[in-house]
This record gives C-alpha cells, structure tokens and sequence, in this order.
C-alpha cells in the first residue's frame, strides 16, 4: 500500500515540476494534448498490444492496416512506419505515471520533431554542435522551430543552448584555434 | 615489438611524476617548454613560421602532435619518429605527391588534428599522427570526428603501415578510391597499452598551448 | 654488473599471463585514480527561488555547460536539501537495505549532486555493490547484448553470426566496421540475420553520430548506443558535442520511433588528458546525470573502450560496477559494460564479469562477442564466441540468467544458412554485387572471417554507397525478402518497423519478444525486496539453462 502512495506522490510531483519546466505558469500550461484527447496509464503498455485502437500512422491508417500484404500491394509506404505527435503523447504519459519527468519532456520534445523533414532535423543537430552557429543563427534556428513547426519546448531549449553557448564561448569563431 | 613491462612502465611514471614534482617547485603554473627546434633520434624539425593554408591541389599536409619528435621520440612500440614520418612522406612521394608537415599546438586530439592538417592542405586531404602512434587520414569536408581511414590501435602500426597511410592519403588527394590500408586488430593490444596510453597522453597533453597556431615544420632526416 | 640471481618461482610468476597487462600507479593530479582524487569537490547544493545556484562547491555563474545541464534538467529540486541531508553512509545502506524499496531509494537519489552520488559508493564493497544492483536494476529481468562485426566486413558472414547471436538468446545485436565506408552494407547484414535468428532482435551499427542517425532514420538499425557524453566540458566539446546537441539527438531519435542509450564511462576523460584531476567516477557521475537530464532512457557504461585505465589502477573494477550501480540508482537503464578486452588472464577476465553476471543487469554485456575477437572490430570484447560455452557452464552452476540459452549444431547450422540465403537474395534484387553458393556454404559453417573467401572490396563499397544515396528503406528489404520467398523473415522487419508507430520500446530498458510484443520497466519493473522477491528463474528457464548438450545423462550411460 505504501508503494501506492508513493506512486501517487511521484506523480504528483512530476505534474508540478513539467508544469514548472514547460512554462512557468501553472494550471494551464499542461502540455498539448493528443488532439484524440485519449490519457493512457502504465496499464496500457505496451500500447501496440493493448491500446492498438488509439494508434494510427502520420498517414492515418490503423495498426491492423499495416499487414505485409498492404506494404507489398502499395497500400503502406516507408512513410507510414513512423510515429505520430499522439503517441509519443502517449509515451510521455506513461513516462511520467512512472515517475520520469526527463523521459517524459524528451519525449514531448521528439512530438514536437516528427514534422521536421529528415534532412534539416539532421542539420539542425549539427548546427547545435559547438562552435557551428552564431548566436543569430541559432536564434533564427529557435524562431523557424516555434513559428513553422510549432516546436515550443525545442525552441526555448534552443535559446537557452545559444546562451549557454554565448558564456562558455562556443559559438561559430570562438574556437580558441582555427579548425 | 618493445615489450612493456613492469619496469618499464614503473620507470615511466617515476620519470613523470618526478617532472611534475619538479615543476610545481619551478614555478606554480605549469608554461610549455619551448619546442622550436630539436634533434634526437636523427631528425631535426625546424619550426619555420605559422602555416599557410596550401593552394597545390598536389600535397597531403601531415600534423603531428604538440610533442611529436620533440618531446617523445617513438610510438607506443617504439617506432621512432623520424622513422614515421620518413615512411609516410614517402609514401605521399610515391604516389607523385608533395608532403607538407605542421605541428598542431591547440589539442592533441587525433581526429581533430587530422583535421587540421586537411583544412590545410592544398587537396583537401590531411594525415593526422599522435605521439604514441595514432593515425588518421582526413578530408576538409568531413566532420571533426569523421575520417576517410582511422588506425586508433597505436600498438599495431608498423613502419609499413605508416608508408601504406601516406599512399592512400595521396591516393585520395588525387581523387581515387584507394582500397583502404588492411586493418589490423590485436585485441590484447588494450589490456598491454591502454594505461600506459593514458600516462603518455597526459604526459603530451601538458604540451598543448591552445593560443599557439599550427607550425609550418622543415623536417630534416639526419643520417 | 654481476647477473641479478633469479628466484625460479618469480621467473614462473613473471611468465604469467596476467604480466603482459598493463599495471599502473594512481596520479591524482591528472585524475589517474579511479575514485576519491583529493580534486573532487566536497558535496554541496543550494537552491534559490527554484533553482540550484550552487552545487558541489561552485557558484551558479561558475557552472561550466555540464554543471548548467545537470543543476537545471537532472537534479529533482523537490527533494534535492533532503536528500543531501543525509549522511554518505546512510544513502549507502539505503541501497543495500532490502527493506527499502527501490522507487524510494530512486526519488532520494534523484536529489544527490555528482560528488555526493561518488562520496556515496566509497562505503560499499563490491559484494554489496553487487546487492545493491540487484535491487536497483530497473527491469527485472536481465537480459544481453552482443558485439557482431567481421575484421573483412564480410557480409554473408555478418549475415550469419548476427543470426547465429539472436538464436543463443542475445537480445540486441550492435555492429561496427573495419572501413568506414561498408557501415550500411553491415547494418543490412545485421537486420536480415538479426530477424531470421530471432524475430524482435535489434540491431545497431555504432558509427559517427549524425551517420548513425541517419541510417536509423531509414529503418536499417533499430536503436543506437555509441552517443557518447564526457565528464569534463574539455572532452565533451572534444568529442564534437553539447549536453544540448546530445540531449537535441536524443529527442531526434525520439521523433523517428527509435530507442537509444547514451554511452560514457570512467577513464575515457583521463585517456583524452583532460580529466582536470578529477577522479574517474566523479566525472562518471556527472555522464550519469547529464544523460538522466536529457531525458534519454538509458546508458551504456561501465568505462566501455577505456576498461584499460580503471583496469590498471587500484580499486579501478569495483568503480566500474559502481558506476552500473549509479546509472541504476538514477532511474536509467544500463548496458553494463564487460564488452571490451582488458586483462591477458582468463582469472582476471572472469572477474571482472561476476559483478554484473550474478546479480543481473538490464544488458550485462555491451557487448559480447558473438564472433572470434580477431573478428571484433571494437578492438575484441572481453569474452567472445570461444568463451560461449564457459559461459553456459557458469550460468548452470550458479543457476543463474546470464541471458543465454544452449543451442545445438544443427539449429546453428540451420539459422546461418538461412540468413546467408535471405542476404543473398536481397543482394541481387537490389542489384548489389552478387554472393555466391560458394560463399553461402562458407559462411554457414564458418567460425570466422579468415574461413571466408576475400570479396570485390571496391564493388561492395560502390554498393554501400548506393544504398545510402539512393534512399534505400527496410520497406524496400521487405518487399525483396517477401518477392524472394522469405515471408517470414518480411514479417519480422516490418514488425520491427510496426514498433515504430507505437512507441513502446522508447520506454526505459526495453526489448521486443519474438511475438513483437515489448517488454520494459514499465511492464516488468523489478521488484526485488530480499529472498523470494525479485527476478527468479522460472522452470522453463532454468530446464533451459540446465540442459547444456554436452552434459552426460543418465539414461546414455
């Protein structure tokens, strides 16, 4: 019974301190629900078993559409073997239920990448790499996440990296030598 | 191949921790000796100024390490420098190939001195070279950490090897597809060396001057 | 000089092979010392209007990034002045107290700083390490990982032993390469071997970070490891990186469906000469926390390629499993190490394993070399394929679930040769250059690289290239394996690819049966609470673990 509480407990906390990290207010700023709406519990899992019918492709088909038959008649491309914004939602719930607010927020912030194209994801990696970018350019990188793909917890994690980097001189030419 | 062996390595440390104690009474921060010029185990490098990013698409730049045939000699296994680097200079001649040598002050990282020496060099390609003997062949275009060829194994470079190192980075440079040096794979070569590797590295690491721009080198082979 | 008179009992000692490893004496002022260098800082935290504005000794505005990253995304501030509180000694007990549940000992250790977290593991012995670990490990049951890579890059023959690594019970398989340029053609050996060795098996190929990102991205590998975090802001900007650009990566994994582990490991800071007089588990430490605030589920460590520096310093084998415990401690799944060649003696060896063999680690290997170590391109793991049926014998005599199973020849046989087939005919309908019957028969009853005949190098790498650049897919192995009369092996892929649209096995210490169905901490969390409690052989398990063919019955006498 006591593990129950703590449970409880755990996961109270980790509301509060995601609420803290996503935006320092409170109540409101829970992060963007699916827009299913569905909540999942640890009791869910693994959700391809249990919870098949809340999962769908980037192109909306159902798990039981995703046959070998289907992938060989055309049906399923390359491009419906990808996870959806929902279910790392879902993911980072039952992250959280299990008390990893870090898992939970990583996960937050993977929903918020699966609309970048392959290419400028792997761009935006090396940009972020030390002394690659100005502090402009990753500013701009912040502004592009936020106003074009609607990445909010990757656009601050962005700024605060350009901060970061500004202080401990790792931005674009600070490299004590030329490489 | 020069066993390491206990006594060896004791005599190691002794010599380094002896430098350390003696350097913390010299004074309390710790300057880089001044490495403009040497002779030891018949090569002489001579330092001749801040080196120029080349413009003949025919040279392979090779960077060695701050203490490279200056402080330390011989690899790992004891091939002497001046050995490594006849051999790799060849091997670039070889292939028709001018060599160029710098000596990269600001790290002693492998890849990224390979880098270096690629973002130098008039072809774009460039051979990295530690002290203790690991090598690398670079290209400017790649990442710090990526590599045309990459022989981190220290222990298992021979005289061959390194001549084989310079022919396929002249390879390159001349925008061929050489088939990559054999790779060779001692898996006891870790428990033997890899402490030691750590001493030596420390050792060098205390060589690095992070303001100090990478040195054209005159290498002279003295019989 | 008169000839020092030898003692001939030295001479035999001298010639041991324990002599030919590499001894070395602590040097704290380079942080040569495994734990406890008179540099590391004295345990401190303080926290002001919600956040840490001094930590182990340093002021928030001399943070270095590493300090920033672990202050602001790692420690769990809610419990952080609690649980520092507490004295080294009790936080020690608390992790070896069966009384004491695991979760509650994970939201104390939640609060501890890096020094604190280092100060703890100096009063526990490895026995008790070695209880704590087997408390404090997140998924109950163990499982291992194993290294397959060919010093040729060989393709059938990666095709085969990944297949042959799968069918004894490994649960990932990872892969690097000789030359650089073979890394996609390896990654498909090990896809198509992997899942005709075993449906569910994941494989990695362990390269340059965006490279492995982006052949990941295609479907070819099912999670990646080798993304390495440093201790000390010198190497970690060394090693091309930020706690930021790696915990950005993590997330870009994340947003393609694929799991991944950070990798770190005591001595790698010292070997790179920038340790800054820090002792290695200290630096440890920090790796631990910075992967826990990035949100990544897991870490491979366990000092990993640097084994040969804890190795050679005092006290350095009971650190390593102390950082495992750690990495436990904080929440995170461990790859434990154990997968890199350290010690010319088989007693040291053996050793060196028995404190994450016996008490079970999420992988106990990181891995183990399911192929000769002249194969192994990681530089030859610590036991490898000729060691496999030592390692059988242990996990019989200890009953213990080193997570391996007995295999016959004729299963091996049977598994090798179908991969090599599976590959063969995939390679010509992609065109790629062909492999023969001749190399088919090879592989399938070959023991290692220098068996096989020598391929068309220059080919096989256009090859590489082409499945790079052309945007090949495991949709596009799918359909050549389906075309090709490999339905089953088909099947397999695409429900590795299915895994990528749920999600499970994101969640922290995961891996997928041969039903596809994910088993992790979530659904199999360990719940060890003393005798009775916890991971116990089932009797399915152990008829397996027992029944080495080898073994001598009754009934045959």
């Amino acid at each position: 019974m006591a593990k129950e509480i703590n449970e409880q407990l755990l996961a109270e906390v980790v509301r509060k301190v995601l609420q803290e990290t996503l935006s320092g207010k409170s109540e409101s700023a829970l992060p963007p629900k699916p827009s299913s709406g569905v909540r999942v519990s640890p009791q869910d899992y693994p959700l391809l078993f249990k919870k098949p019918e809340i999962l769908r492709t980037p192109t909306g088909k159902r798990i039981d559409e995703v046959t070998l038959e289907n992938v060989l008649n055309g049906k399923v491309a390359f491009e419906d073997l990808r996870i959806t914004p929902e279910a790392l939602e879902y993911q980072a719930q039952i992250a959280e239920a299990c008390g990893k607010p870090q898992l939970a927020l990583n996960l937050r912030r993977a929903a918020e990448l699966t609309k970048i194209p392959d290419e400028r994801l792997l761009e935006i990696y090396n940009a972020l790499r030390p002394y690659r970018s100005s502090k402009e350019e990753l500013l701009s990188i912040a502004d592009e996440l936020e106003n074009k793909y609607g990445a909010k917890i990757n656009a601050a994690f962005i700024r605060e990296a350009a901060e970061v980097y500004e202080k401990r001189r790792i931005l674009k030419g600070m490299r004590p030598f030329e490489l | 191949m020069v066993a390491i062996n206990e006594e060896l390595v004791r005599k190691v440390v002794a010599e380094v921790l002896a430098e350390v104690l003696s350097e913390r009474k010299a004074s309390s921060t710790f300057s880089a000796p001044s490495a403009t010029s040497s002779q030891v185990a018949n090569m002489k490098l001579v330092e001749v100024g801040p080196a120029k990013k080349g413009t003949d698409p025919r040279e392979v730049v090779i960077g060695i390490s701050p203490g490279f045939g200056t402080v330390f000699h011989e690899t790992i296994v004891g091939v002497p420098h001046s050995e490594v680097l006849r051999q790799v200079i060849a091997g670039i001649e070889e292939e028709g190939l001018k060599a160029r040598v710098v000596k990269v002050y600001p790290l002693c990282d492998v890849g990224f001195i390979g880098k270096i020496a690629a973002n130098l060099s008039g072809s774009g390609v460039g051979i990295g070279i530690l002290s203790r003997g690991t090598a690398v062949i670079h290209h400017k275009d790649l990442p710090p950490l990526g590599n045309l060829e990459l022989f981190p194994q220290a222990p298992l470079l021979d005289a061959e090897v390194f001549r084989s190192i310079g022919r396929n980075a002249a390879k390159y440079a001349k925008g061929e597809h050489p088939t990559p040096v054999p790779t060779r794979n001692d898996p006891m070569a870790r428990p033997r060396y890899q402490g030691l590797a750590a001493l030596l590295h420390n050792k060098e690491a205390r060589y690095v001057d992070e303001s100090k721009p990478p040195m054209e080198v005159k290498v002279e082979f003295l019989k | 000089m008169a000839e020092r008179k030898r003692s001939k009992r030295f001479e035999v000692l001298e010639a041991r092979p324990v002599h030919k490893d590499g001894f070395i004496a602590e040097w704290p002022e380079v942080g040569l010392v495994a734990i406890d260098s008179p540099n590391d800082p004295v345990p401190s935290i303080k926290i002001e209007n919600g956040k840490v504005v001094e930590m182990d000794g340093k002021r928030r505005e001399e943070f270095d990034m590493i300090d920033q990253f672990i202050a602001d995304y790692a420690i769990d501030l809610s419990v952080a002045e609690e649980a520092m509180a507490k004295s080294e000694l009790e936080l020690a007990k608390m992790l070896v107290d069966v009384n004491c549940p695991a979760e509650e000992v994970r939201r104390i250790f939640g609060g501890l700083t890096p020094a604190k977290l280092t100060a703890v593991m100096k009063h526990l012995n490895i026995v008790e390490i070695m209880m704590a670990m087997q408390k404090m490990r997140v998924r109950k049951t163990p499982k291992n990982q194993a290294h397959v890579t060919s010093a040729t890059d060989n393709p059938v023959l990666l095709a085969c032993d990944a297949a042959e690594a799968a069918l004894r019970g490994f649960v990932e398989i990872e892969t690097t390469v000789a030359v650089n340029r073979y890394a996609p053609l390896n990654a498909l050996s090990l896809l198509i071997g992997g899942q005709v060795g075993r449906p569910g098996v994941m494989s990695q190929d362990a390269l340059e970070e965006s490279f492995e990102l982006k052949i990941g991205m295609r479907g070819l590998t099912a999670y990646a490891e080798t993304v390495s975090v440093y201790g000390t802001e010198r190497v970690f900007l060394d090693g091309d990186d930020t706690p930021w650009s790696k915990a950005f990566l993590a997330s870009c994994y994340a947003s393609r469906g694929m799991k991944m582990r950070f990798t770190s490991g005591t001595g790698s800071e010292v070997q790179m000469g920038a340790a800054e007089g820090k002792s290695m588990l200290y630096l440890e430490a920090r790796c631990i926390l910075v992967t826990k605030g990035a949100g990544v589920q897991g870490l491979q460590n366990g000092s990993i390629s640097c084994i040969g520096v804890p190795g050679a310093v005092p006290d350095g084998l009971r650190v390593v499993a102390a950082e495992n415990l750690l990495t436990m401690a904080c929440g995170l799944e461990v790859a434990s190490g154990n997968d890199q060649t350290f010690s010319h003696s088989d007693l040291r060896r053996c050793a060196r394993t028995i404190p994450q063999l016996f008490p079970g680690t999420d992988l106990i290997f990181s891995g183990y070399s399911a192929v000769p170590n002249y194969d192994n391109m990681f530089a030859g793991s610590n036991w490898d394929i000729e060691d496999v049926d030592d390692y059988l014998a242990i996990q019989r005599d200890f009953k213990v679930d080193g997570g391996l199973r007995p295999v016959t020849e004729e299963e091996v046989i049977a598994v090798r040769n179908k991969a090599a087939r599976a590959l063969q005919a995939v390679y010509e309908e992609l065109g790629f250059p062909p492999i023969t019957d001749e190399e088919v028969e090879i592989a399938t009853y070959a023991h290692g690289s220098k068996d096989m005949p020598p391929r068309n190098v220059a080919e096989d790498l256009k090859a590489a290239d082409r499945l790079l650049n052309e945007g090949i897919t495991a949709v596009d192995i799918v359909k050549a394996l389906a075309k090709r009369g490999f339905r089953d092996v088909a099947e397999a892929i695409l429900m590795m690819m299915k895994q990528r649209i749920s999600g499970d096995y994101l969640q922290t210490s995961a891996w997928i049966d041969e039903n596809g169905y994910v088993w992790s901490a979530v659904n199999d969390p360990n719940d060890y609470m003393g005798p009775g409690t916890g991971y116990r052989l089932s009797q399915e398990r152990w008829e397996e673990i027992k029944n080495i063919p080898w073994a001598i019955k009754p009934e045959d006498v």
